[in-house]
C-alpha cells in the first residue's frame, strides 16, 4: 500500500529520521510506538509533506509515485489522511462549508459528481449525530473554541467524510475522556474495510483495545528498531522502550 | 485647468484661512506620506465644478459627474450656500473641496430612512469636487448604504466629502462599498461627522481596488454619544488605499469601537491612522481601536498609525495593530485535506475579511459587498 525507505528528514538543523523503513500494508492497521522525541510526529508530517520537515533522502512509494515530489493537496487527494495532534483553530471558516470544500475537491479529482449543499447538509448531520458531537459544530468555526475532546472527535468527522485510503492518526488518544476515546474507536473502526490502511500513533495501549491493530512497530531514535504482533505492546509496557532491542 | 495650486493670499474668510495655513498637502505631509498626493495634485485636469439641478424624486440619492439627478422620497433636498464648515478639521482638502464647492448638496431625514448614495463620476482626466451634508432628525434611524461607479474615469480625481449632523437620539448608520477597479482614478473623501448626545454613528466602510482612494474622517462624540467605525480595505497591483480617522471624545461617557482590516496584495500599499482623542471633559469613556493587515505578497506594505490621546484618568481604552501573513499553520491544515493552496489562501482571506463584512445587517448589502471583494480578489 505504502513503502516508506531509508527516509532521513530533518526538523531545522537537527536530523530526526535516519534511514527509516517501513511497509505498510493494505487492509491493516499498523501503530507506531516509541519515546518522546524518537520521531513519531516527524514520519507523519513526512508522509503528508508538513512544510516543517526536510526530507533529505529516501522515497514513499504509494500508488506507483514517489508521493515526496508532490504538494500536501496531491497526496490529500490520493487518499492519504493525517489526523493532527493539535488541530489547528481557523476563525472565520465554516466547519461545513470547509468540509464540503474538501469533499468537492476530492470529487472533481476522481471525476464523479460534486455533493451539493443539501445533501452535504444531511451527511454531515448523520456523521455528527454518530460522532456523538452537538449539532452546532456543523455551524461553528472551524475547530475555533473546540475542547481537546471536540477537535479530536472533529477530525474523525472529517475522516468518515473524506473516506481516504491511508489513515493516519497522530495521538488521536491524547487528552480523551472514556467516552471521547470509544466514540473515536467506533468511528475508526467504522472505517475498517479490508481496504484501508491505518497508521496509529500512539503512547497508550489504550486505544488498542478498541482498535485491534495487526502490527507494532517501535521507532527509537529515528528508526524502526522493531516490529511484532500486537503482543509486544505488552512487552513494552512490561518492560520499557529500553529494553526492546533492534531488529536485525 | 494646470496642476491644483492654491492662491489665497487676500481671502479673509475663515474656511479660507485655514486652508491657506495648512496649505496643500504634501508627500511629506503626514495624512497623506504614503498616498502619493503630490503626483494626484500635479496632474492636468478638466476642472468640473458641481452644478444646482432639480432632481427628480425617486429611491435613491444619485450624483452624476457632480449633478444631482435623483433624490429618495421622503427626504427633503437642497443646495445650501451658508454651510458652515467644521473649522477645526485637520484635512486641507476638506477645506479646499468646500472652497471648491461653495454650494452644497443638502440633505435633511426628518424620520426612519434607508436609501442607497449614489456616485457616478465617468469622465476622464476630470478633477470633480462635491460636497453632500446631511441632517438627521432627533430620534430617528437613517441607513445609507453608500455606492461608486467610476467606469470611464481614467486620470480623474474625485474629491467630495460628507459632513453629517446626528442629532440627538438618532442613529446613522453608513455603509459605503467602493469598489474602483480602475487603475488611473483617485479618489478622495474628507468627511465630517459630528454625533449630539446620545446619537450614535455605525460607519462600516469596505473599499476594494486597485488604484488611489483615501478617506478622512473627523468624528465628534458628544454626550453619551457613541460610533462603531470598521474600515475594510483590499487593495491589489500598485494601488495605495486606506483610512485616516481622527475621533474625538468631547463629552462624558461617549464611547468608540474602530476596527480596521486590511488586505494586501501584489505591490499594493494600505494606510490606516486613527486617532482617538479623549478630551479633559470627556470622563467615564470608553474608547477601543484595532487594526490587523495581512500582506498576501513580499513586497506589499502596510502603514498603520493607531493612536490614543488621552487627557484624563477615568476612562476604559485599548488599542493594537497587527501585521502579518497568512497563518502557514492553518494555510497547512487546509491543504492536507486537498484543498488547493489558492482556495486555502481564499479562505483564510475571506474569513479575515467576512469578520466585518459581517456585520452589515442588510443581507443584499453583504451579497454585493461578498461579489465586490471577490471580483477584486481575483482580477
Amino acid at each position: 500500500m505504502m513503502n516508506i525507505k531509508n527516509i532521513h528528514a530533518k526538523i531545522g538543523e537537527k536530523a530526526i529520521l535516519k534511514g527509516l523503513n517501513l511497509e505498510l500494508e493494505k487492509g491493516k492497521i499498523h501503530v507506531i510506538m516509541g519515546p518522546n522525541g524518537s520521531g513519531k510526529s516527524t514520519l507523519s508530517k513526512a508522509i503528508v509533506g508538513h512544510y516543517d520537515v526536510d526530507v533529505t533522502e529516501g522515497e514513499i512509494l504509494y500508488k506507483g509515485q514517489n508521493i515526496l515530489e508532490t504538494t500536501p493537496e496531491e497526496r490529500a487527494l490520493s487518499g492519504i489522511f493525517l489526523s493532527f495532534q493539535n488541530p489547528v483553530e481557523i476563525p472565520g471558516v465554516n466547519n461545513t462549508y470547509f468540509l464540503r470544500t474538501a469533499l468537492n475537491e476530492k470529487e472533481k479529482n476522481e471525476g464523479k459528481k460534486e455533493t451539493n449543499a443539501a445533501q452535504f447538509l444531511k451527511l454531515m448531520r448523520q456523521h455528527v449525530e454518530q460522532l456523538g458531537m452537538k449539532p452546532d459544530m456543523i455551524s461553528r468555526a472551524l475547530n475555533d473554541g473546540f475542547s481537546g475532546g471536540e477537535k479530536k472527535r472533529n477530525e474523525i468527522l472529517q475522516m468518515e467524510i473524506l473516506q481516504p485510503d491511508v489513515i493516519i492518526l497522530d495521538e488521536i488518544d491524547s487528552g480523551l475522556d472514556i467516552d471521547a476515546l470509544k466514540a473515536v474507536s467506533e468511528g475508526i473502526n467504522r472505517m475498517k474495510n479490508g481496504e484501508r490502511t491505518f497508521l496509529v500513533i500512539t503512547h497508550y495501549s489504550r486505544i488498542l483495545d478498541y482498535i485491534h491493530p495487526d502490527y507494532i512497530h517501535v521507532l527509537q531514535d529515528g528508526q524502526i528498531i522493531k516490529t511484532g504482533g500486537p503482543e509486544l505492546v505488552k512487552t513494552l509496557e512490561a518492560e520499557g522502550y529500553q529494553a526492546i532491542k533492534k531488529d536485525l | 485647468m494646470q496642476a491644483i495650486t492654491l492662491e489665497l493670499a487676500d481671502a479673509k474668510h475663515p474656511l479660507y484661512e485655514r486652508l491657506s495655513s495648512l496649505g496643500l498637502p504634501a508627500n511629506k505631509t503626514e495624512h497623506y506620506k504614503h498616498f502619493a498626493i503630490k503626483a494626484l495634485l500635479e496632474q492636468k485636469y478638466t476642472l468640473n465644478m458641481p452644478k444646482v439641478s432639480t432632481p427628480s424624486e425617486g429611491e435613491k440619492l444619485v450624483i452624476q459627474n457632480g449633478v444631482v439627478t435623483e433624490f429618495p422620497k421622503g427626504v427633503k433636498l437642497s443646495f445650501k450656500d451658508d454651510f458652515a464648515v467644521d473649522i477645526e478639521h485637520y484635512d486641507a482638502l476638506y477645506f479646499l473641496s468646500h472652497a471648491l464647492t461653495p454650494v452644497v448638496i443638502y440633505v435633511e431625514v426628518l424620520k426612519d430612512a434607508v436609501f442607497e448614495l449614489e456616485h457616478e463620476f465617468t469622465q476622464e482626466q476630470t478633477f470633480l469636487p462635491y460636497r453632500i451634508c446631511i441632517k438627521t432628525a432627533a430620534n430617528t434611524r437613517v441607513e445609507v448604504f453608500e455606492k461608486f461607479q467610476t467606469q470611464g474615469s481614467e486620470k480623474s480625481l474625485l474629491l467630495y466629502g460628507v459632513d453629517a449632523e446626528v442629532s440627538a437620539d438618532s442613529t446613522l448608520c453608513w455603509i459605503r462599498d467602493e469598489n474602483t477597479l480602475d487603475e488611473d482614478a483617485a479618489v478622495i473623501g474628507t468627511h465630517h461627522y459630528d454625533i449630539a448626545k446620545q446619537g450614535a454613528l455605525e460607519l462600516k466602510t469596505f473599499d476594494f481596488g486597485s488604484g488611489l482612494a483615501l478617506h478622512l474622517y473627523k468624528i465628534d462624540l458628544s454626550d453619551y454619544a457613541w460610533t462603531d467605525a470598521s474600515h475594510l480595505v483590499l487593495a491589489t497591483e500598485k494601488a495605495r488605499r486606506g483610512n485616516v480617522v481622527f475621533i474625538n471624545h468631547n463629552r462624558p461617557y461617549a464611547k468608540s469601537v474602530q476596527e480596521a482590516r486590511t488586505i494586501l496584495k501584489d505591490e499594493a500599499t494600505g494606510i490606516f491612522d486613527g486617532r482617538i482623542r479623549v478630551d479633559h471633559e470627556a470622563r467615564f469613556s470608553n474608547a477601543k481601536q484595532n487594526s490587523k493587515a495581512v500582506l498576501l505578497s513580499e513586497i506589499a506594505s502596510m502603514y498603520a498609525k493607531p493612536q490614543l490621546e488621552i487627557y484624563i484618568d477615568e476612562l476604559e481604552a485599548s488599542h493594537g495593530s497587527t501585521i502579518g501573513e497568512l497563518d502557514i499553520d492553518a494555510l497547512f491544515y487546509l491543504r492536507s485535506r486537498g484543498i488547493t493552496l489558492d482556495e486555502a489562501k481564499k479562505m483564510l482571506v475571506l474569513a479575515f475579511a467576512d469578520i466585518l463584512i459581517d456585520t452589515v445587517g442588510n443581507e443584499e448589502a453583504v451579497k454585493n459587498i461578498h461579489a465586490d471583494f471577490e471580483a477584486t480578489y481575483y482580477k
